[in-house]
């Protein structure tokens, strides 16, 4: 006998550290159901953007560094078709291998099947520390750098690690811990940017740049170079979310985007990355026209 | 068979001269089953495929002649998955056995489907760097069934399961085309949809895998590894639930209850557990100077929800011990039982209290010995039934409690599945789960790349039946 369709209800779970909530919630929303509990949710972009926004502008966030990208954050939702038909995906548990994997499917296809309600977050310890740490120099110092850190065993427990372009670019790594361990990432922190010649400064600011206008997947290795080189777009600033291999741009004109993006997206392909905006809707390669065709007819979207 | 006498044979002699068919019965003997033993099918032909390309052409063949099709790597799978539940011809994998890449500046390598997860980590250690998901048949399982399972393993509750690491895959489809979603990058590569995400942990329905794109990580710096042994259930959940909001994140966060303690101890792996009692082994991982300071606090932990006997070690032949008695278990149930079934749910870990109960009730009325061990940081419970399949009652009495777990587990808000899939095994009880609606969605996945269920049928939905 087939069960009656099941949802998630609003809830919070401390011991599995997981929440249901609406989608639209904003970042306070959210830490006022988590921190009573000791908890966070560090995957944010924009501290009074609607999560759902968030998540539809980018697989990622800077904290992605360390807990990985929205997909495995985000454990089940309630989801609504686009003729208001609603199911369940995914679980209120972070582990599941039961049937086709359509949460992360979803989570991906932005409004193109419809849209998520309600999410159930996978939440994290919150430590009484929060810091920044930039390492500011010579761009080639900066490289050396970035490589190193990325194959450092460090590169677990720091929040971020992130290229920032500007008139000086620099490396912005974020750290969250309990307040006895900071010495010991500030020990490394210091050792690691004078043995490339950088500068450290250390700064409590949590600022976020909000959603990016564009949004690029590519890999670790190629990174740096990729924001370093859209960032030359005039007025854009680029945030490289490096072990995750993702440029998050800022643009002052969204309808550059095409312009931009032209020149390296066969690149990008080869190596199976992709770029995607909030601002552009892409259509289906030829291939998969199909595919989705079949997809629409069998889930009765017209 | 031979070749001139049957024109499935002789098309695959053709295509793919360098493969091996299998069609003797004591040939194909070996692919009856998977790590479920009891339940076994026997195929119709068995092909190991030479390389990549010869398997693309295998996968036509065997289309055309319409006979189901069910890729298999080694065979460990603890669902009912890569066997042959309607007949047909197993595609065996063995062969494809090449790391292809290791970009260690990339931290990614490119590997086909048959190389198991053993060859991986030797292959990476000069690299410095590690593919973390660690399911118990590691030595052996090979990364096309931890992808087509989506398999996890004891320390995923910090470094995540197979899907966290899958960057992009190769896949043949019915027809032999060859796709490739996703790549080193990670990203949709051309595609607007982001198709590997259906791929993955889709069980052999959707496609032939031939070669993946792994995310890799730097090694730990360090290891510190827990043992500590508890008289009751509600300390024993009093240091799981510390352990898993304590900052140091632990890596894995494993559990024995005392009836498999006692399995443990009564063998000649024993290593001097109380019995009786609880067992928990968690380890913490990370640069030097930072797991360092947090030891005692882990230990703290453990000792305050209730342990009289915590220890620790950095050492590794120290930390092999301490996890010793729950690496046995896997090994100990094939010797001290003609057959077993290896269960795998996931539940909110508040319910722990009451699915143990259950499956100890349920055991002993049954008269089935049962011993769980479970991945407590991600809830994910492994309750192992012992019984012999030669008597039939005792395979209804365990499929019996199986059916009544995996209620109980939904009705807890639990998964079907953590790690295993669902395979054969399991596909009755999808129906607990998905609504109408939801299983609408489900099926129509299936509808894209494999309509007839030709692709590994009677697998994960009782729906899925290949109509030859």
């Amino acid at each position: 006998m087939i069960a009656q369709e099941r949802f998630f209800e609003h809830f919070i779970d401390p011991v599995d550290g997981v929440l249901c909530l609406p989608a639209a919630s904003d970042a306070a929303a959210i830490e006022c159901e988590a921190s009573p509990h000791g908890l966070r949710f560090p995957l944010l972009l924009d501290r009074t953007a609607p999560l759902c926004e968030q998540v539809a502008s980018s697989p990622f966030a800077p904290a992605s560094s360390r807990y990985g990208p929205y997909c495995d954050n985000i454990t089940g939702m309630n989801w609504e078709l686009p003729d208001g038909r609603r199911v369940r995906v995914g679980e209120r548990v972070v582990k599941s291998t039961t049937g086709y994997d359509l949460l992360r499917f979803l989570l991906a296809s932005g409004s193109r099947y419809g849209r998520a309600l309600d999410y159930v977050l996978r939440l994290r310890p919150a430590c009484d520390t929060s810091l920044r740490f930039y390492l500011s120099g010579e761009v080639d110092s900066l490289r050396s750098a970035l490589k190193a850190l990325l194959h450092s065993s460090w590169m677990h427990w720091l929040d971020s690690v992130d290229l920032v372009t500007g008139d000086s670019p620099c490396l912005r790594v974020a750290v969250h811990c309990p307040s006895l361990e900071l010495d010991a990432y500030r020990s490394f922190l210091s050792a690691f940017s004078k043995s490339f010649s950088l500068a450290l400064e250390a700064s409590a600011d949590p600022a976020l740049e909000g959603c990016p206008d564009l949004v690029v997947k590519t890999s670790p290795e190629l990174v740096a170079d990729t924001a370093l080189s859209l960032a030359k777009h005039p007025g854009a600033k680029c945030v490289a979310l490096c072990s995750c291999g993702v440029v998050h741009a800022f643009l002052p004109d969204s309808g550059a985007i095409d312009e931009i993006v032209r020149p390296i997206e066969s690149a990008l392909h080869a190596i199976g990355g992709h770029w995607q905006s909030r601002h552009v809707s892409p259509s289906p390669s030829p291939l998969e026209a199909p595919w989705i065709a079949t997809l629409r007819k069998e889930w009765n979207l017209s | 068979m031979t070749p001139s006498s049957n024109p499935v044979l002789a098309a695959l002699h053709r295509v793919a001269p360098g493969s091996r068919v299998m069609t003797s019965p004591a040939q194909m003997a070996g692919y009856d089953a998977d790590g479920l033993g009891y339940k076994s099918f026997r195929p119709d032909l068995v092909v190991i495929p030479g390389d990549a390309d010869e398997l693309a052409r295998v996968v036509k063949v065997l289309h055309d002649a319409r006979m189901p099709i069910c890729l298999r790597g080694a065979g460990t799978s603890l669902s009912g998955g890569p066997v042959a539940a309607q007949g047909g011809a197993i595609v065996h994998t063995s062969r494809l056995r090449a790391i292809r890449e290791i970009s260690q500046e990339g931290l990614w390598c490119e590997v086909e489907s048959g190389v198991n997860l053993r060859q991986l980590d030797e292959a990476l250690q000069p690299s410095g760097l590690c593919y973390p998901p660690d399911p118990s048949s590691g030595p052996v399982c090979t990364i096309g069934g931890n992808v087509a399972s989506n398999a996890g393993g004891a320390h995923c509750f910090r470094y995540g399961v197979t899907s966290n690491y899958v960057l992009g895959l190769e896949a043949v489809l019915l027809d032999g085309s060859v796709h490739r979603f996703g790549g080193p990058a990670g990203g949709n590569g051309p595609w607007l949809e982001d198709w590997k995400r259906l791929m993955i942990g889709s069980e052999g329905t959707l496609g032939a895998f031939t070669r993946f794109w792994l995310r890799l990580t730097p090694r730990p710096e360090k290891v510190w590894t827990f043992r500590a042994s508890y008289p009751d259930l509600q300390s024993t959940e009093r240091a799981i639930h510390g352990l898993v909001r304590h900052p140091a994140f632990p890596v894995a966060i494993e559990l024995m209850d005392p009836r498999a303690v006692a399995l443990v101890e009564s063998s000649a792996m024993a290593v001097g557990l109380p019995k009786g009692h609880f067992l928990i082994v968690t380890e913490i991982d990370g640069p030097a100077a930072l797991v360092d300071l947090r030891v005692e606090s882990v230990a703290e932990v453990l000792r305050s929800a209730g342990s009289a006997d915590v220890l620790f070690s950095d050492k590794a032949e120290d930390r092999d011990n301490l996890f010793k008695a729950r690496k046995a278990m896997g090994g100990l149930l094939g010797q001290v039982s003609p057959d077993f079934l290896v269960q795998d749910a996931v539940i909110p870990k508040r319910a722990l209290a009451n699915l143990l109960q259950l499956i100890y009730d349920e055991a002993d009325r049954a008269g089935i010995a049962a011993a769980t061990v479970m991945h407590a940081g991600d809830g994910n419970l492994h309750p192992n039934f012992l019984f012999d399949s030669r008597i039939p009652e005792d395979v209804k009495k365990v499929e019996g409690i199986s059916k009544r777990l995996m209620q109980r587990v939904v009705e807890v808000g639990g998964a079907l599945s953590g790690e295993h899939g669902i395979g054969n095994d399991k596909s009755a009880y999808m129906p607990m789960v998905f609504g109408a609606e939801s299983l609408r969605l489900q099926l129509a996945i299936p509808q894209i790349f494999n309509p007839q269920h030709q692709f590994n049928p009677m697998k994960v939905f009782t729906e899925r039946r290949f109509a030859a």
